[in-house]
């Protein structure tokens, strides 16, 4: 994306609030104009002083006559104008200053909280395949810094850029009108300086940049070793880790020190030129008022506007990065923004799913060339239980996110009661579809709030209801709040088991036509497992159940099961037929079986769990639960 | 990077309540970070003095021209003047290179500092600590906490500094030229103290509003992004954005009621410097045409008013600050004076400190005792996390070298805890686990720790290429033996 296109998505976020920035603007204008006024003030009274002669400009000495045509002041009276007038100015300038410094925060949090907003619904509406290869962290970084740099960069560059603009477009003709020779003379250095200044900070931006990847460095090696602590002590490995940190920490110290050394030194020499300028002012000046050529008023007033235009100036390089800056988080932005969001015009029955889906010939793959499910079919009936099993990566969990329609296939067809899956709304879909995942997530928010999720209108009772058939209710009364007990880092731990039946709660309160279980349960000891099958089983909802497991006490008791290999379906049938048949499924039968009955031989005890292989989905969300801390049993 | 893990809201829950007054204690044991280097906070102050004083001499030399321009004419010594104003160019040009070098060094080398000891603390304290501190709420103190302590004990100290010098040396510089002018001039201030107090009481207010309501932000945007296939699934879009809604229109009337403030608070400081230019003009004015005082002086006054007020909008700013940041300062000290409660005694230590003397015999671990584990017995073992109910009750269990061991249970039936108990992350509440009957707690918790290998349910995979993630655990692995692991 090109700059050009930047600045003009920044020019459209501005819609709605121009008149106020251009508001601010002008009313800084004016503010300026008093702000000017009071030297001038300065500057007659100390010529009238020294010359003991009231020096009055002529329009105000034709205002005076109009109030009275035989005015005589005095010194303590014409003074006493003078600081009234000082006074006056001041407190205009003042209303103008805070005119212009609400319109701007009005303006410039207003384009923010819309754009915050914006990007927010938009996150929300992207298609997964966007979320799986974006980074987390980087995201909500966009999303928080980059818009703090572009909030700075609404309420507060634009207006120092503006206001260095004016100072020099009021200034200037004031400076001229007073005296042609200082006017020169002030501006002397102005192009060194601003060539300096704007020079110097585009040399400083790669540094500014290392000191930021340092940090990173520094910041990933902290976040690695306080989520991996458990690692890093079961190892013994603090020496390690305290060096690998002492060096990226000291990387960054060195980094950041060097680049204060730089700006250390530009200020230095800045200061020398602007203090230059004034010395030479007040040099110059000088010499000409003992020539007669100006006087001290004058040359005080010189002076005084000095002073207030050449700090904005030598502040532009600054403020010229920061701005250059934010035309790159602006990029950052607007990249989110070009996404473009999971279609939405696809058409929303009005009745609920009855649950028949039929899968026919169905390819899918989330990269080209690399096919997850190949010439896929499969069928199940509304109302009807059906098990998956599989090896990790046989496109398991991919087949049930295709139904869930967070992606979208191209290639054969999936028929929910007849009609085609890609025809239908996404939102009518999921509101008929629940999915229940091996990790799932929960809000930061109270337990009912996270079982509310599907259900918002739902009653205690029903809630309880659903939290008793997937075996939570207990627990979750033992908790020092019960179901208002707090989620996550600021509440209650819940062990990996409690999470998940925690979201089967959740996806059993919304009683959906058909319900997904993706290794769901694999946290779940077999005893409580067992409990919640049954329920489902006894359950008055007519619902169409897709259970994916590797527990053979889980699968065996559905009506049909599929066993899945490098995206086929390789194997189905029901419990009887399939361990008849050669195959995976006996295997498996023969393993399990084995080790259960050896094991329960020994300890004469029936719960088993036998750890299966469920690893491939954990690497795909290692990344995005980083942050998350371990629950503890 | 920072932002991301700024800030209160990987929040807190653990101090809510901003204490009211400042801390003079916790300040006082963060200075002593910067106290550590003293010949850079010397320069630094010298620097801030020099600044200061090159702040007043300017208004003084200007008076002293104007005055000579006035009195003597063309021959007035314009020359020396010149090299003189020249001169202090030169010194505060130097002394503010000078102070940003030290002040910038001062503020790294002591965010640094207190990075250092919090991970060396955060590696030795025990799990019980973690357990009730996520990980991003540690990440906000070593990241924002530290750079925003570390820019006031820098760059507030500065200020603090060069503020009461000057306006300390301007009262003074006034109150010599005349006594009378300056005491009027002067009278403006308690006006301002007051006026200050009043808008940065509110100011801080609105503030903090401000940066809670941004971390709620931050934290509401991140999980948006986490849990999306979760909104998704629970068709949750739109009922997200309308609590995210709610949020920003929280922050927007929070910024907006804190920039108003701010709107009012600048040009009252403005008006009221104003006024006090304009009582020195009166007085003054009259005091030039009656002779008692010079232009020069009078022009010398003008411009003191003005600067004069520049350190009070400074210092009410950093006073602020302090105060904002006192929650983060007392959260940072905490973590790096959190006592691990778990740690080698001190008779361990001592045995360790004697077998380092005597180089490690073969065969003994570094605590001078046996290297090799031949038997773990855990004996009467009860455990509880915190205050809850007893995870393990009174278990007891006897493992010989060589030996599998299956531990089989139901969810929250104690298994992981019987792990981490062994690891010694956690220490029995209750009965002994002894190694070679002897209590683990008289063994070295390195010596122990570097003998387990644990592979836990959800793994931690550490930045870098697999094979750096296998030779983790003994890091001078050759790549045959990485290839065997895995």
């Amino acid at each position: 994306m090109n700059d050009h296109r930047k600045a003009r998505l920044l020019w459209m976020l501005t819609a709605g609030y121009r008149t106020m920035f251009s508001g601010a603007i002008a009313a800084m204008a004016v503010g300026y104009v008093f702000m000017f006024g009071v030297p001038m003030v300065a500057k007659f009274s100390i010529d009238a002083i020294l010359a003991e002669e009231l020096v009055v400009p002529a329009w105000i000495e034709r205002l005076g006559t109009l109030i009275s045509s035989d005015l005589t002041v005095g010194m303590f009276e014409y003074l006493s104008l003078a600081a009234v007038a000082t006074v006056g100015l001041t407190v205009l300038m003042g209303i103008f200053i805070y005119i212009r410094d609400r319109l701007i925060a009005v303006a410039s949090e207003g384009v923010i909280q819309r754009l915050r907003n914006q990007i927010f619904d938009h996150l929300e509406h992207l298609p997964s395949r966007y979320h799986d290869q974006a980074d987390t962290g980087d995201l909500v970084q966009r999303c928080t810094s980059d818009m703090e740099t572009l909030r700075v960069f609404l309420a507060g560059q634009v207006i120092e850029i503006s206001r260095a603009l004016l100072m020099l477009i009021v200034v200037l003709p004031i400076l001229f009108s007073l005296d042609t020779n200082m006017a020169w003379l002030s501006m002397a250095s102005m192009p060194l300086l601003l060539i300096v200044a704007v020079v110097f900070f585009q040399k400083v931006k790669s540094l500014f940049l290392e000191v930021d990847e340092s940090e990173a460095r520094m910041t990933t090696v902290l976040q690695e070793n306080l989520t991996g602590i458990r690692v890093v002590r079961a190892f013994a490995r603090q020496p390690f880790e305290t060096s690998k940190f002492a060096e990226k920490n000291a990387d960054f110290r060195n980094q950041n020190t060097r680049l204060i050394k730089l700006l250390g030194l530009y200020y230095g020499f800045s200061d020398l030129v602007c203090l230059g300028q004034i010395g030479l002012l007040l040099l110059i000046g000088s010499h000409w008022v003992i020539e007669g050529a100006l006087t001290i008023g004058t040359l005080f007033a010189f002076l005084t506007y000095e002073s207030m235009i050449i700090w904005p100036i030598r502040h532009m390089g600054r403020v010229l990065t920061d701005s250059g800056k934010a035309v790159v988080s602006m990029g950052r932005l607007a990249e989110i923004l070009l996404e473009p969001i999971e279609s939405r015009h696809e058409k929303f029955p009005p009745m609920p799913l009855r649950g028949n889906i039929e899968i026919k010939h169905l390819q899918f793959a989330y990269e080209k060339g690399k096919p997850i499910l190949k010439d896929f079919s499969l069928s199940i009936g509304k109302g009807q239980t059906l098990a998956i099993l599989g090896p990790p990566g046989s496109g398991k969990s991919t087949l049930m996110q295709v139904l869930m329609r967070l992606y979208d296939y191209k290639e054969g067809s999936i028929k929910l009661d007849g009609s085609e899956l890609s025809s239908l709304a996404r939102k009518y879909v999921r509101g008929q579809v629940s999915i229940v995942l091996q990790e799932p997530f929960l809000y930061s928010a109270s337990i009912l709030d996270n079982l509310k999720t599907g259900k918002p209108h739902a009653t205690l009772d029903e809630v309880r209801l659903a939290a008793r058939s997937a075996c939570i209710d207990e627990s979750i009364q033992q908790f020092p709040r019960g179901y208002n007990s707090m989620v996550g880092e600021r509440g209650v731990t819940l062990s990996g088991g409690q999470r998940q039946r925690l979201a089967l709660a959740r996806a059993l309160l919304k009683r959906p036509p058909v319900l997904i279980l993706d290794d769901a349960l694999s946290a779940v000891d077999t005893d409580t497992e067992t409990r919640i099958l049954s329920a489902l089983k006894s359950s008055s909802v007519e619902q169409t159940r897709i259970i994916i497991a590797h527990r053979l006490s889980t699968v065996m008791h559905a009506d049909k099961i599929a066993v899945l290999h490098k995206g086929r379906v390789v194997q189905a049938g029901n419990h009887e037929s399939l361990s008849r048949e050669e195959g995976n499924y006996r295997q498996l039968c023969e393993i399990q079986g084995a080790i259960q009955q050896q094991i329960e031989g020994d300890l004469d005890e029936p719960s088993l769990y036998v750890p299966g292989a469920r690893e491939a989905s954990r690497e795909k969300t290692a990344r995005k639960s980083n942050l998350v801390r371990e629950p503890n049993e | 990077m920072s932002e991301f893990f700024d800030d209160e809201n990987y929040n807190d829950g653990f101090d809510d309540s901003y204490k009211r007054g400042m801390n003079l204690e916790l300040w006082r044991r963060l200075l002593s970070y910067t106290l550590n280097y003293r010949f850079e906070v010397t320069v630094l102050a010298t620097c801030a003095v020099t600044v200061a004083i090159a702040d007043i001499a300017f208004p003084l030399i200007t008076r002293a021209v104007i005055d000579g321009i006035a009195s003597e004419g063309k021959e007035f010594d314009l020359i020396f003047y010149a090299a003189l104003y020249f001169a202090f160019v030169v010194l505060l040009a130097t002394s503010v290179a000078g102070f940003i070098w030290f002040g910038g060094k001062i503020r790294t080398h002591v965010s640094h500092d207190i990075r250092r000891d919090g991970f060396l603390n955060l590696q030795n304290l025990s799990f019980s600590y973690y357990d009730f501190r996520p990980v991003g709420w540690l990440m906000a103190r070593m990241t924002s906490d530290c750079e925003w302590l570390s820019n006031i004990l820098a760059w507030g100290l500065l200020d603090l500094i060069w503020g009461s010098t000057v306006m300390f040396g301007i009262a003074i510089a006034m109150l010599f030229m005349d006594f009378t002018l300056a005491i009027v001039v002067l009278s403006v201030i308690p006006v301002l103290v007051w006026v200050s107090i009043f808008f940065q009481r509110r100011m801080l207010k609105s503030a903090r509003k401000v940066r809670k309501t941004n971390s709620k932000i931050t934290g509401s945007f991140n999980e948006s992004i986490m849990g999306v296939q979760t909104s998704k699934a629970f068709v949750k879009e739109s009922e997200n954005l309308n609590r995210f809604g709610n949020l920003t229109d929280e922050m927007y009337s929070a910024s907006v009621l804190n920039k108003v403030q701010a709107a009012l608070y600048l040009p009252l400081v403005l008006i009221l410097g104003a006024i006090a230019s304009g009582l020195a003009l009166v007085y003054g004015g009259l005091e030039v045409v009656w002779g008692t005082i010079t232009a020069g002086t009078l022009i010398a006054f003008l411009t003191y008013a003005r600067h004069f007020f520049e350190p009070v909008e400074e210092l009410a700013h950093w006073f602020a600050e302090m105060q904002m940041a006192q929650a983060s300062a007392e959260r940072i000290i905490s973590l790096i004076e959190a006592e691990s409660a778990i740690t080698d005694s001190t008779e361990v230590q001592q045995r360790i400190s004697q077998a380092r003397a005597s180089r490690f015999a073969d065969g003994l671990a570094l605590d001078g005792l046996l290297d090799n584990i031949s038997q773990i017995e855990f004996k009467n073992v009860s455990f509880s996390y915190d205050v809850g109910s007893k995870v393990l009750d009174d278990i007891s269990l006897t493992i010989k070298e060589g030996e599998s061991i299956a531990i089989v249970g139901s969810t929250g039936g104690g298994k992981t805890s019987l792990v981490n108990l062994l690891c010694r992350f956690y220490e029995p509440t209750d009965g002994e686990i002894l190694i070679d009957n002897l209590d683990y707690r008289e063994r070295s918790l390195a010596w122990l720790q570097s003998n387990l290998g644990i592979v836990l349910q959800s793994s931690h995979i550490f930045g870098g290429s697999i094979a750096d993630n296998i030779r983790y655990g003994k890091l001078t692995a050759t790549d045959q033996e990485i290839e065997d692991a895995a």
